[in-house]
């Protein structure tokens, strides 16, 4: 009986019509896509994207240049001199972080003990020339000052985890 | 031509072929359109992994092998964490051997959605590539919902996992073309924490098996491409060393998740679908039943993560860093912070080999500690690339666009094959 | 320090068992000693090989068969059969809580601290101490003392252990540090706000076991992890000790000690330790350089080289005369000397400060190694400042000292020793042969006449004194002792006499006779031949007799040379002056024609010989600046364009091994025809070179001349002088050339002698050591 069905299933185009229905039905269902730019998906807070530095909410700046997300950096992508500011504290006085090494482990924030260095959510960059891809330490302050208040909510909302 | 020699066609079947699946170069020798000889070249994308973790300590590692099967993520993390483990012989906590359960499985899922898209685009299927990727973006969402990245997410460690699964997910925003009833029905599964999510998507993952199967299982010409083609006997198979799905697919029952169960597999209810045929069709028809116990055994450990809260990475600040705000009060903390992303721990001299179902097979991970900060040597065991080095006796024979389906069956991922 | 290890324990062994592990010891060592021969792990922190025993850490405390306690290991011997549990549960259980109450009140600043990744406190925390601590109580807080420019501290994070303490105590013997108070309240300071003044004050940093006191230079620099640690040597003194390079991208950022008991042990001095500041220094020559029409032009080494060749090839050999900086590389040196034979030339000379040649044989090493000195029962100093001159080797003298050596000195001021001296025979330089006269009378009582006629006429006009029998008696009653030609005698203007005498009473007494070489390489440059040929003028003739050409290595004119004056005039008059030099200052800019920028012994392929007659051989460790060459290259080149002989060979190795045997062979003491005794003067100039500014680099140490080692420029005058020519403390005084310098009463110089400084840009080319100085108020 199911090899009769079968045969006139098969001649009639049956597995194919059934698979068009298929393909079909979905040309009238709500777009799974987005109009991206304009619009994004959804974006996590432990997002791991572009770095910044940060800063006390008094100006002063978060790095203490302990060099702890230098040396775990798996990929040599932060390169980092220090030495004494005219107060005494101790200061970098380079912060390269080369993106084009990075590979976005996370781990640097993770080692960070003053929460200065993070990965921030933002994932939309672009260079426009060669050498642009090593981002010094203005820059990387820059962006921490331009996405405090993002950055210190994505902290504060996962900081019962870490 | 009278009295010519008549010689074989040679051609380079890749690296640039878009059925070659990232860089693999096949020289084909071909008398006319059937294959007499097939030789696969690897090490284009060689990046010595397994000689650049001599250089770093051993946490260093972990992003690295996301990187080798770029579509199996955590599953590599896991092979490499639990040799670590093993010679340390530390064990992580219940919930953290759950939650890495969960995760290789999603990473089963999400390695044999793009299998079946990819597979499926290469024999000539368009819309199942959409249809997976679409699920895909579902899963990748827990990726970075629980690691902060989509793809290398860095997230297993030694002794555990980095963080706990998020209470909450992250939802879509307003805009002018997604608002009112259908921003609503966009963030329906995102309301609640990412268990939530994961139930949601459990309930309704099997629907969308069936409409890849809808397009497919019964589909004449994919039936015509993949049945009988690249029959794999079970002989060869073991001689092969092939395992996961390419073995199961010639109907050896062997599956290191039931047979050296770890993490918390041998509390999981799922069965090993295996093949009769050891043909494509069969391998194709093994994953998709993958998928479904996949689900199955999300939909447990989400479950049993529900009712069990507790610690997801051991408290033994020789291991794993102490949390941060342990580490910015209390000074053992701090010390054990500073040389732990420093130097790293020193794990005791000895060997040690771990291996994982990975979703295209064995992925083991074999260390050689000589007592120092940094492995004395590490393998990788790819099961892609046993794989592969049968092809020339498998697709002997066969006509040319076989090959084609020949590849898209072996899973091909050239990150583990050239390391 | 309680329970100090017997220092002549029987040779004799004990059986102990450790961990189950039998091991035979020496009777009498501590427990820690035996582990650590064994290779078994104890953590300390108080407990140093090379200082007294505190044991005030307990850290170390491990568990012992039928001790009701657990004991420290460092303070307690072993006995026969003792059984010692260095893993057992109570043992580790007590090492644990030692641990916690250290960490009670450290402060959490490991990533500010300098000593993060290299801390014992932190790798012992990691290994031993517990993961969390259950201190909830406020953190004590120490001001901190700023103790000078060398050395950083931070003594919130100090630990108690007074290795620091002890080392300033019983090696530096300044006794600047020590522990006040008790309990929560315990501090480790200098008493009184002052500044550490020794010499050797570096190595508390590195004994300290913790970031209380760090390298101040170094400060916030880099992590121990970024750094290359390479192989290297010191340059300043004829000690050679052995050190680390510790670089980053080819930047020598700090110096570190690396143990050799026969040389340094695992000590460094600070001027060892700190002169690396002086390899970046501004002045640093980096392009060849040449002036035409007046102007200096940089350019390239073709065209320097071909100038040089060129220019040196017109003048006939006897015009050109060498004069080579002591520590020079035995390579460099060699190549010098073919290259002025090939010219021509045999005057060439290293011995740039000496003023007396007479008798002065090069390359004698010292008889009496540097690792047995400090077993001398008797040390007899003539003129030296040795704790300036050459600092560990003062250090072992000391230790000598404190094993109960009598320690005289013959010397043209009451230099300030860390030990106490049995006797002193001060007396001007003018007057330092008689002084030294009187003890080789005291001596001459004893027996043995000396052979040269002109010392034993000499010798007939003194008379001993009792102090002088009583010093000569204790150099002829110990079983060991050593007479030591410091610098302060060696570089005198009657050198020779000196030498007779000190050669004289060391044979009437048994005792070893050392002489100090001319800086640091002045043995291995004198084996390769780096003195002048057959008819050649030495250094000072050299200037005496001024040559129309000059070839000037490594030399900075004034301050490397004796008669600073007469070098500047000698090298202005000059027609063709070429310049080997790391620096390119402008009083060289002024006298040479050509400048060639070479590497200093750091950054090269070098070969120093050091006191001992050892060739030591130091690989390269910082990288070049520039386009400075290593000296035998530039010299290669050099000999290659003027096709000399000597120069085919292609690899440094080939030329090592052609110098190796003349390195190796120990020239002999030849018997000294004496220069003829010069008058005195009412005044005499007493010119020491001061520790800091021995050579170019040093005095180019911003850190180091800073220091209240290095003391600013001003005529030491006795009181009784001063007042004779109406000069008071601080009052400048006018010397002959017209040129005022600020005068110090200072009670250690005696009658007759103007002590001033050499190496100053103020005292440089002020008349040389032992001339006649006249002071008039200004």
């Amino acid at each position: 009986m199911t090899s009769v069905v079968n045969y006139f299933r098969s001649l009639l185009l049956g597995e194919l019509l059934q698979g068009m229905g298929l393909t079909m039905r979905y040309m009238f269902r709500p777009k799974y896509t987005m109009r991206y730019p304009m619009e994004h998906i959804p974006k996590s807070n432990r997002f791991r994207g572009l770095h910044a530095l940060r800063r006390y909410p008094n100006g002063e700046e978060r790095c203490i240049a302990c060099k702890l997300c230098e040396a775990v950096c798996p990929a040599l992508a932060i390169t980092i001199d220090s030495a004494p500011r005219e107060d005494g504290s101790r200061r970098t006085t380079r912060y390269d972080i080369d993106l084009f090494k990075c590979i976005y482990c996370g781990f640097c924030e993770e080692s960070c003990p003053v929460d200065s260095i993070v990965e921030t959510h933002v994932h939309e960059y672009h260079f426009e020339h060669r050498g642009e891809n090593v981002v010094t330490k203005p820059q990387l302050l820059a962006i921490g000052d331009r996405f405090e208040a993002e950055i210190a909510a994505a902290r504060a909302q996962d900081a019962p985890y870490r | 031509m009278a009295g010519g020699e008549i010689r074989n066609y040679t051609m380079n079947f890749g690296p640039q072929h878009p059925a070659a699946h990232g860089v693999l170069r096949l020289v084909l020798e071909l008398d006319g359109e059937v294959v007499v000889r097939a030789d696969p070249h690897v090490g284009l994308l060689h990046r010595a992994t397994e000689k650049l973790a001599e250089s770093k300590p051993y946490n260093q590692s972990i992003g690295y092998m996301d990187r080798l099967d770029y579509v199996s993520m955590m599953c590599n993390e896991h092979g490499y964490v639990r040799a670590i483990e093993k010679l340390m012989g530390i064990e992580a906590p219940i919930r953290a051997q759950y939650i890495r359960t969960m995760f290789d499985e999603i990473t089963r899922i999400l390695n044999h959605l793009m299998w079946i898209g990819s597979n499926a685009l290469d024999l000539g299927a368009m819309a199942v590539f959409l249809y997976a990727f679409r699920e895909r973006e579902e899963l990748m969402d827990c990726y970075e919902a629980v690691s902060g990245a989509r793809m290398h997410a860095t997230y297993y460690r030694p002794g555990g996992v980095y963080r706990d699964l998020p209470d909450r997910m992250p939802q879509y925003r307003e805009s002018p073309w997604h608002k009112g009833k259908d921003l609503k029905r966009l963030n329906a599964w995102r309301e609640g924490s990412m268990l939530d999510f994961l139930d949601a998507f459990t309930d309704d993952f099997p629907r969308r098996v069936d409409e890849y199967e809808e397009l497919l299982t019964t589909n004449r010409i994919w039936k015509q491409r993949t049945v009988g083609i690249g029959v794999v006997s079970p002989e060869q198979a073991l001689a092969w060393s092939m395992s996961g799905p390419m073995l199961r697919g010639s109907g050896i029952e062997w599956d290191l998740r039931k047979k050296q169960p770890y993490a918390a597999y041998a509390d999981v209810d799922f069965d090993i679908p295996v093949g009769a045929n050891g043909d494509c069709y069969d391998r194709y028809l093994v994953r998709v039943e993958e998928m479904r116990q996949s689900n199955r055994i999300i939909k447990q450990c989400v479950a049993w993560l529900r009712q069990n809260p507790g610690p997801v990475i051991v408290d033994n600040f020789k291991v794993a860093p102490p949390p941060r705000a342990e580490m910015k009060r209390d000074m053992e903390a701090l010390i054990h912070h500073f040389k732990l992303f420093t130097e790293g721990y020193c794990v005791p001299a000895g060997e040690a080999y771990a291996a994982v179902e990975a979703p295209k097979g064995e992925f083991g991970v074999y260390l050689v500690s000589d007592g120092a900060n940094k492995p004395f040597r590490l393998k990788v065991r790819a099961p892609g690339f046993p794989h592969l080095s049968s092809i020339d006796e498998i697709v002997k024979g066969h006509m040319l666009p076989d090959v084609v389906a020949m590849i898209g069956t072996y899973d091909i991922v050239f990150g583990e094959i050239d390391r | 320090m309680s329970a100090q290890p017997t220092q002549n324990a029987a040779p004799d062994l004990v059986n102990i068992e450790v961990d189950g592990k039998p091991i035979q010891v020496p009777k009498g060592s501590m427990i820690i000693e035996a582990t650590d021969k064994a290779g078994i792990p104890i953590p300390r922190f108080c407990y140093h090989r090379k200082l007294p025993i505190a044991a005030s850490c307990r850290q170390c405390l491990v568990e012992v068969e039928k001790m009701p306690k657990p004991t420290p290991a460092c303070a307690t011997p072993v006995m026969e059969g003792m059984k010692v549990f260095t893993r057992s549960e109570k043992a580790l259980k007590a090492q644990r809580n030692v641990m916690e109450f250290l960490l009670i009140n450290h402060p959490l600043d490991c990533p500010i601290c300098d000593q993060g990744g290299e801390c014992e406190l932190q790798d012992l925390a990691m290994g031993y101490g517990r993961s969390v601590s259950r201190f909830t109580e406020r953190k004590r807080v120490v001001a901190d003392e700023d103790i000078g420019p060398l050395v950083a501290t931070e003594m919130t994070r100090c630990i108690h252990c007074t290795r620091c303490v002890r080392f300033v105590g019983e090696i530096a013997g300044t006794h600047e540090l020590g522990s006040m108070d008790r309990g929560d309240r315990h501090v480790i300071g200098t008493y009184i706000g002052k500044s550490i003044d020794s010499e050797l004050s570096g190595n508390i940093i590195d004994v300290c076991p913790v970031g209380a006191l760090t390298d101040k230079v170094f400060r916030f620099k880099a992590r121990a992890w970024e750094m290359v640690a390479r192989p290297s040597g010191a340059y300043h003194d004829a000690l050679g000790s052995n050190l680390w390079l510790h670089t980053r991208r080819g930047e020598v950022l700090r110096v570190v000690p690396r143990d050799n008991e026969a040389v340094n042990e695992c000590w460094l001095s600070d001027r060892d330790r700190y002169s690396h500041q002086g390899l970046g220094a501004a002045d640093r020559a980096t392009k060849p350089m040449v002036r035409r029409d007046g102007r200096w032009l940089e350019t390239d080494w073709e065209d320097a080289l071909g100038t040089v060749a060129a220019r040196l090839g017109a003048f006939t050999g006897a015009d050109i005369g060498a004069l080579v900086q002591p520590s020079t590389s035995s390579e460099e040196g060699a190549l010098i000397a073919r290259l002025m034979r090939a010219l021509g030339s045999v005057h060439f000379d290293h011995r740039l400060r000496t003023l007396d040649f007479a008798g002065a044989a090069g390359g004698v090493a010292f008889e009496l190694p540097v690792a047995q000195m400090e077993r001398v029962g008797a040390a007899l100093l003539v003129g030296s400042d040795l704790r300036h001159e050459v600092p560990l080797l003062n250090h072992r003298l000391r230790q000598a000292w404190k094993r109960g050596a009598k320690v005289y000195a013959v010397n043209p001021a009451r230099f300030d020793f860390n030990y106490e001296l049995a006797g002193q025979f001060i007396a001007p330089p003018q007057k330092l042969v008689d002084e030294l006269l009187v003890l080789a009378k005291a001596a001459a009582e004893l027996g043995a006449a000396p052979a040269d006629r002109a010392l034993a006429d000499a010798l007939a006009a003194v008379q001993a004194s009792d102090a002088a029998r009583a010093a000569v008696k204790a150099l002829k009653d110990a079983s060991s002792a050593l007479v030591l030609l410091g610098d302060a005698g060696a570089r005198h203007p009657e050198a020779s006499w000196l030498r007779a005498i000190a050669r004289y009473i060391a044979t009437a007494t048994g005792s070893a006779l050392n002489v100090l070489p001319d800086g640091a390489n002045g043995v291995g440059l004198a084996r390769v031949g780096v003195l002048p040929g057959q008819g050649g003028l030495d250094a000072q003739a050299m200037l005496a007799q001024p040559r129309r050409a000059y070839l000037l290595y490594g030399a900075e004119p004034p301050h490397d040379f004796a008669d600073g004056a007469a070098a500047g005039l000698a090298l202005q008059q000059a027609e063709f002056v070429v310049a080997f030099s790391a620096y390119a200052d402008e009083a060289l800019k002024r006298i040479a024609h050509v400048i060639l920028p070479i590497g200093l012994t750091p950054e090269i392929d070098a070969t120093l010989v050091n006191v001992d007659g050892t060739a030591q051989a130091f690989a390269a460790g910082a990288r070049l600046p520039g386009d400075a060459r290593p000296g035998w290259k530039v010299l290669r080149a050099l000999g290659g364009l003027l096709k000399a002989p000597g120069f085919e060979f292609v690899t440094l190795a080939e030329l090592r091994a052609e110098i190796a045997p003349a390195l190796a062979r120990a020239p002999q003491a030849i018997a000294p025809p004496l220069a003829a005794r010069r008058a005195g003067a009412a005044l005499a100039r007493l010119a020491t070179v001061p520790i800091y500014r021995a050579d170019a680099v040093l005095r180019r140490c911003a850190a180091l001349n800073a220091h209240p080692l290095a003391r600013s420029v001003a005529v030491r005058l006795n009181a009784a002088d001063a007042a004779a020519r109406g000069l008071a403390d601080g009052d400048r005084a006018r010397l002959a050339d017209g040129s005022t310098l600020p005068v110090a009463i200072d009670a250690s110089v005696p009658a007759g002698a103007a002590w001033i400084e050499a190496a100053h840009a103020e005292t440089a080319a002020l008349p040389p050591y032992g001339a006649a100085i006249e002071l008039t108020k200004a």
